[in-house]
Formats: C-alpha cells, sequence, structure tokens
C-alpha cells in the first residue's frame, strides 16, 4: 500500500496538505487526488468544483447546534462521480479547511503562471 | 504544475457565480414583465400588454446570452428557478414604476459585475458586457418615458386610455450615439 502511493507521488504535485490529509494534481491527466478520510480519490475538474460546493454549502453550525437524536454525519455525494464521502462533524472541517487550502494555492498558481509565464513568454 | 483550472475556463468562479445570478435576475424580469402583461390585459390596457410581452421576450433572450456566454467560456449555466412573481398590481401606473425599478436594478447588477470583472482583469467578460450596457440605455429610457407619459398625459378622463395608446410608441431612437 505504501509503495503503490509513492509510486503514484512520483507523477503528482502536492498542492496542499494538513495533518488530516492532502491534495495532489496530476498535469498529465488533469485531474486532482485527494486523500482523505482514508482514500485517495480521483477527481476532474468538473467534480472538485461539485465536491467544493458540497463542501462548502454544508452548515457546520447548524449540525453543530442540532439537538435531535440523528447521527451527526453528513453523506456527501457528487452527481456523476464515482465517490462519496460519509464525515462527521470534524471530519467536515478538517475537508472544508483542506479544500480552502486546496483552492488558495490553485489560485496562487493561476496568479504566478499568469504573472510570469503568460506575460513574459 | 499546471493551471488546470484556468485551461478548462475563461471566467473565473466569481465572475462564472456571478453571471449565473444575472442570469436569473433576467429570468425574474422577464417572468415580471409577462405578469405585467397579463395585468395590462386584463384591465383592457392592450397596447401596454403587448408593450409588456416584447420585453419580456428581449429579457429572455438577455437570459440566454449570458447562458451561452458562461457555456462557451467553459462555466457551468445554471438554470434558474423563477418564485415570487407578482400577480397584481395596485394601479396602471404601479405597473410602469415597478418597470423602471427593475431595470435600474438590472443595470446595476450589470455595473457590478462589470466591477468585478475589471478587478480580475477579465477584459473579455467586460467587452461582453458592453452590449448590456448599451441595451440598458434603451431599456431604462424606455421604461422612465413610460412613466413620464403618466405626467405629461394625466390619468383623469380618458388619461389612461391615451397612455395606453402612446406607451406602444415609445421608441429609443439612440441618438446619443453608437
Amino acid at each position: 500500500m505504501q509503495n503503490s502511493i509513492l509510486e503514484i507521488s512520483v507523477q503528482l504535485t502536492e498542492v496542499f496538505s494538513t495533518s488530516k490529509g492532502a491534495v495532489y494534481q496530476s498535469d498529465k491527466e488533469s485531474c486532482w487526488y485527494i486523500d482523505f478520510a482514508g482514500k485517495v480519490a480521483c477527481f476532474d475538474y468538473r467534480n472538485i468544483l461539485k465536491l467544493k460546493k458540497a463542501i462548502y454549502g454544508i452548515n457546520i453550525e447548524e449540525i453543530l447546534m442540532d439537538s435531535s437524536k440523528s447521527a451527526d454525519v453528513e453523506i456527501v455525494f457528487i452527481c456523476a462521480c464515482d465517490h462519496c464521502y460519509v464525515l462527521t462533524v470534524l471530519e467536515i472541517i478538517a475537508f472544508k479547511e483542506l479544500l480552502e487550502g486546496t483552492f488558495v494555492m490553485l489560485n496562487l498558481n493561476h496568479i504566478i503562471q499568469d504573472r510570469l509565464y503568460r506575460i513574459s513568454a | 504544475m499546471k493551471d488546470i483550472i484556468r485551461i478548462k475556463s475563461l471566467i473565473s468562479a466569481d465572475v462564472e457565480a456571478l453571471l449565473n445570478q444575472q442570469i436569473k435576475k433576467e429570468a425574474q424580469s422577464s417572468s415580471a414583465y409577462l405578469s405585467m402583461a397579463s395585468w395590462c390585459d386584463r384591465n383592457g390596457f392592450d397596447n401596454s400588454a403587448e408593450y409588456f410581452f416584447k420585453q419580456s421576450d428581449e429579457e429572455r433572450e438577455h437570459q440566454l446570452k449570458i447562458y451561452k456566454y458562461v457555456l462557451d467560456m467553459g462555466g457551468t449555466a445554471i438554470s434558474p428557478e423563477v418564485t415570487n412573481v407578482k400577480i397584481e398590481y395596485n394601479s396602471f401606473r404601479e405597473v410602469f414604476e415597478e418597470a423602471l425599478d427593475q431595470e435600474i436594478s438590472v443595470t446595476q447588477s450589470i455595473k457590478n459585475i462589470a466591477a468585478r470583472c475589471h478587478k480580475e482583469h477579465d477584459y473579455v467578460t467586460v467587452e461582453f458586457l458592453n452590449w448590456f450596457f448599451k441595451e440598458q440605455r434603451e431599456e431604462e429610457y424606455k421604461a422612465r418615458r413610460a412613466v413620464e407619459l403618466f405626467d405629461l398625459i394625466g390619468e383623469e378622463g380618458t388619461g389612461r386610455w391615451e397612455i395606453d395608446k402612446h406607451v406602444g410608441k415609445i421608441n429609443y431612437n439612440g441618438q446619443a450615439g453608437e
């Protein structure tokens, strides 16, 4: 298992990581590998945006304030995507932090590409 | 590292969200005009009903224009939900006052998008929006002129009938220049 992750990581660039997970980009496949909640899942451009929307859209405060007896888990299902997450509140917070960091880094990469390469090229 | 998001889409997520908001606004305007047409027709103001039907079609065209732009640029266009469409109006004048209000709000919101685009240096979208700015000149002019007719002609006697007759003739010749 350890070896297979290492093998993949050769072609991957780490975008952002926290103690709970990490996001890697594959330039060759134009997608992102998200290592979180015990699995590594691949997301393409459309799906990562759908995932971002789904996670950002979860009202964490509402779940925390909810006094009903139902379990504090959220099922994140992305349409037309093979992956699904069943997350606890703490995991949602950690996942949101991971995605926020990821999009900040992707944005930063965009700015760098724009300023350094596209203009000077 | 490749800039995948930029490769896939010309517009940023923020601009895309604003454009989707505008799509919804245009759809709401189109429905509101349709509702105004219905009210005018029910109350015997046939020319005004005709005018609002046309306006409704125009708003729908605007909606589609933005919709297709978002798609062409690699974004996700969202078909909007339109709710809370008014059915009744208190008076003939109120219908036109609301129409003007609506146009002012559309102009304002397009200005907002353009401001965001300028901030991001997204001149491609700015250029696209220029068509809308020009269109808003005409839209606001027509709506303002209609309200003006109420003051000029007056609603007494056959005033409303006269206003209705003139609403159909409102035309913007755009002499302010292309």
